[in-house]
């Protein structure tokens, strides 16, 4: 066993600080990338699976699906601009839904979107007046076969099946026909009525060897720029918040992850500073500068996978606590790896800076001399 | 004080690496305390700082004045609850404007009755008091909604010119417009032509006197099932998003914070040990432990200073800037706060070192021995 592992093992108390630290700074790596794909997702997460490549927007709307609003003649146009291969319509509606067997103030938020074309882990459309529900509605006491009373009017929406993972602005959805969708709005949103073949957005599907870039500049012509088409990552992308929380996010991971430099620097250049005496009778017995700086990185590697593996537990336990609906959290393995990944860089080269220490360590200093 | 501030300088890099890293984490605190009051204001500021001291929702509206729609019996139903004083429509829409060449979303807001409903924190100009006139949202001024100007709301085109600025009257995170009633209808008229009006949003209510705001929203709940009447606190608190923001960042301030006094506590905690020799020396030839304590203390404050006040000089420029579409501000009250809780716990911190630096034996001089780890 390396020297280094039995200092660990002999005197873990010296570690134990340095190792409670990158403990808290990688459970909150975890909890802002947690936090911040929990936001993410709620927001976007009905639009990611979508099997469209574009989404056309009344120019109007400012890519805003509730604010926008698209006439059955404008469709017939995107429709008509070469590479189209087909359009479906969507449609979304926010409002409160009461479960049977709740108390009557105890109602479950709902978006309610009309589709046409149905996503991934959407079944086709059902039937008028039926919908699917995103699951984390199960929470709010919604179950397959209830019919919820959606908005003051209390329109009837039959539930008929589970999807998962499809949440709008942060709330469970009901996938829905667009005419039931337009319907429900109508009822409940007097300032929202649509037309009867008009809808808030087109999803287009390209022709195969059309580039959906190409296509979105071309249908951005139709009816003298009536209409904003985006393809699907632009259109996530526009939907409100989320390049602002990727961004406000990075940067406090990014200040996290240089803090963690700085403390593992910071512990390791004065544990070398201690161990300098100790270098100096190595050296002179014969181990080379890059055999002492190896065992330091060991050392660094080896705290920094225990402060992760603690950290990364902490996180997935507050996961598991969390009650459904409560902090947006989404704690994902490839943002998880891709934080840790990032710690362990942070760490070794923190470590790298005892390097200089080392090398100037000079083996004569052991005869005669303590430091 | 004269060896710690000597050895301070004859190792200033050790020192100011950790009085950096104290300034890092105070600076992330201080940043996210502030982008937090920002987000909650700005979600929500138009709900704190409007003058209805009771609004009522729909029930089906889920504490959102975005998802509320009061339909015509309920409203009735309201106005009719013993202890209603003054009672009058708001309503909400969330609009594409045109304003200072571009377009952008924008919430407007219109009350029908200025004593329910109006912004409260008027900063320039006046309220609205003639169709097509609102008040703006002061810290939007520079994307074209300042005082004087007109924007367009689109489509439709109706136009409509800012005759007052109001502070911290944002919705949604958007830029805020307050105007009449009628206005509100006129634009939603204007930009859906297949609307049917608009219903209101909320009521807001002002108490008969001699009946509490309390007293109002129990009487206006059990009488009404289907409104549900918050005193203006709670109506903020209950936004759905609030306390899920407050939540979240709780538990971030809470792990930054154990990470201020863990990084000082080791750094001083190794510093010592590594000193032992020299203290355990100083110990014999007669400094009291007293003396080492105290020069230990000046240390820990000298670091703990520089690092608050670092992260106070990087925070204060950032703490006046927006960030994307948010306005921030400084935060004194925040400051106060986290540079007092941090200085404590960042000395407290350093009992473990006192602790070592007490059980230093004088005679281990003879023996070359100190403390140990």
């Amino acid at each position: 066993m390396s020297l280094e592992i039995l200092e660990l093992r002999r005197r873990p108390g010296r570690f134990a600080t340095a190792t409670a630290i990158l403990t808290l700074l990688a459970a909150l790596l975890m909890l802002l990338g947690g936090l911040l794909d929990g936001l993410i997702a709620g927001s976007t997460a009905a639009f990611r699976a979508q099997r469209a490549d574009l989404v056309v927007y009344s120019s109007a709307a400012e890519q805003s699906l509730p604010r926008s609003r698209v006439t059955e003649a404008t469709r017939s146009a995107v429709e008509a601009v070469p590479g189209v291969a087909d359009t479906a319509a969507l449609g979304v509606v926010q409002l409160g839904a009461r479960v049977p067997g709740n108390a009557p103030r105890d109602l479950a938020p709902v978006a309610l979107l009309g589709y046409e074309l149905a996503p991934r882990g959407v079944p086709a459309p059902p039937a008028d007046g039926s919908a699917y529900a995103d699951r984390t509605l199960e929470a709010d006491g919604v179950r397959v076969g209830q019919t919820l009373q959606v908005g003051p009017a209390r329109s009837p929406v039959r539930i008929v099946g589970w999807v998962d993972g499809l949440t709008y602005a942060g709330q469970g959805t009901l996938w829905t026909t667009v005419d039931t969708w337009r319907s429900v709005t109508a009822a409940n949103r007097p300032d929202a009525v649509l037309g009867p073949a008009d809808s808030q957005a087109l999803l287009v599907r390209a022709e195969p060897g059309v580039a959906p870039e190409v296509l979105a500049a071309r249908i951005a012509h139709v009816n003298d720029g009536a209409v904003d088409a985006l393809t699907l990552d632009a259109a996530i992308e526009a939907i409100p918040g989320v390049s602002e929380q990727n961004s406000t996010f990075g940067q406090i991971i990014g200040v996290t992850l240089v803090i963690a430099v700085v403390v593992v620097a910071l512990f390791f250049a004065l544990l070398t500073i201690e161990r300098l005496p100790l270098y100096g009778v190595l050296k002179a017995v014969g181990a080379t500068s890059g055999r002492l700086f190896r065992g330091v990185l060991l050392q660094v590697v080896i705290i920094t996978a225990i402060a992760s593996l603690i950290g990364t537990s902490i996180a997935v336990a507050i996961d598991l606590a969390l009650p459904p609906g409560s902090i947006p959290f989404d704690l994902r393995p490839s943002r998880a790896l891709w934080n840790l990944a990032f710690l362990f860089l942070a760490a070794v080269l923190g470590g790298a800076f005892s390097l200089r220490r080392v090398l100037r360590i000079d083996p004569a200093s052991a005869i005669g001399s303590t430091s | 004080m004269f060896l710690a501030l000597n050895e301070i300088r004859r190792a200033l890099v050790r020192f100011s690496l950790l009085a950096v890293t104290i300034g890092l984490l105070v600076f992330l605190i201080l940043f996210q305390q502030t982008l937090q009051s920002g987000l909650i204001t700005s979600f929500v500021g138009a709900i704190q700082h409007q003058s209805a001291p009771v609004l009522v929702y729909s029930v089906d509206g889920l504490r959102n004045l975005e998802g509320s729609v009061i339909l015509p019996d309920v409203e009735k139903d309201i106005r009719a609850v013993d202890g209603v004083g003054v009672a009058g429509r708001i309503g909400q829409g969330t609009f594409s404007v045109h304003a200072g060449g571009k377009t952008t979303s924008a919430a407007i807001i219109g009350f029908e009755d200025p004593r329910v409903g109006a912004p409260t924190t008027l900063a320039s100009g006046r309220m609205p008091d003639a169709e097509g006139e609102v008040v703006a949202l002061e810290s939007a001024a520079d994307q074209g909604f300042g005082l004087g100007e007109m924007v367009r709301v689109e489509p439709g085109g109706t136009e409509l010119r800012i005759v007052g600025q109001a502070s911290e009257i944002g919705l949604h995170a958007s830029p805020t417009l307050f105007t009449t009633y009628g206005t509100l209808e006129h634009v939603v008229a204007a930009s859906n032509p297949q609307a049917r009006g608009i219903a209101p949003a909320a009521i807001g209510v002002i108490p008969r006197d001699g009946v509490s705001d309390a007293q109002v929203v129990e009487r206006i709940d059990s009488a009404v099932p289907d409104a549900e009447a918050l005193t203006r606190a709670d109506a903020v608190a209950s936004t759905p998003g609030v306390a899920q923001i407050q939540q979240s960042f709780r538990l971030i301030f809470l792990l930054y914070g154990l990470v201020v006094p863990l990084v000082t506590g080791l750094f001083f905690l190794i510093l010592t040990l590594q000193k032992a020799q020299s203290l355990t020396l100083l110990r014999a030839v007669g400094a009291t432990a007293g003396a080492l304590i105290w020069s230990l203390l000046i240390q820990v404050v000298v670091v703990m200073v520089v690092g608050i006040g670092l992260a106070v000089a990087m925070y204060t420029p950032l703490a006046s800037r927006r960030l994307g579409g948010l306005p921030l501000r400084f935060q004194t009250g925040a400051v106060v706060f986290w540079a007092v809780a941090l200085f404590v716990l960042g000395v407290l911190s350093a009992l473990v070192s006192m602790r070592r630096v007490l059980r230093i034996e004088p005679i281990e001089a003879t023996t070359g021995a100190g403390v140990t780890a």
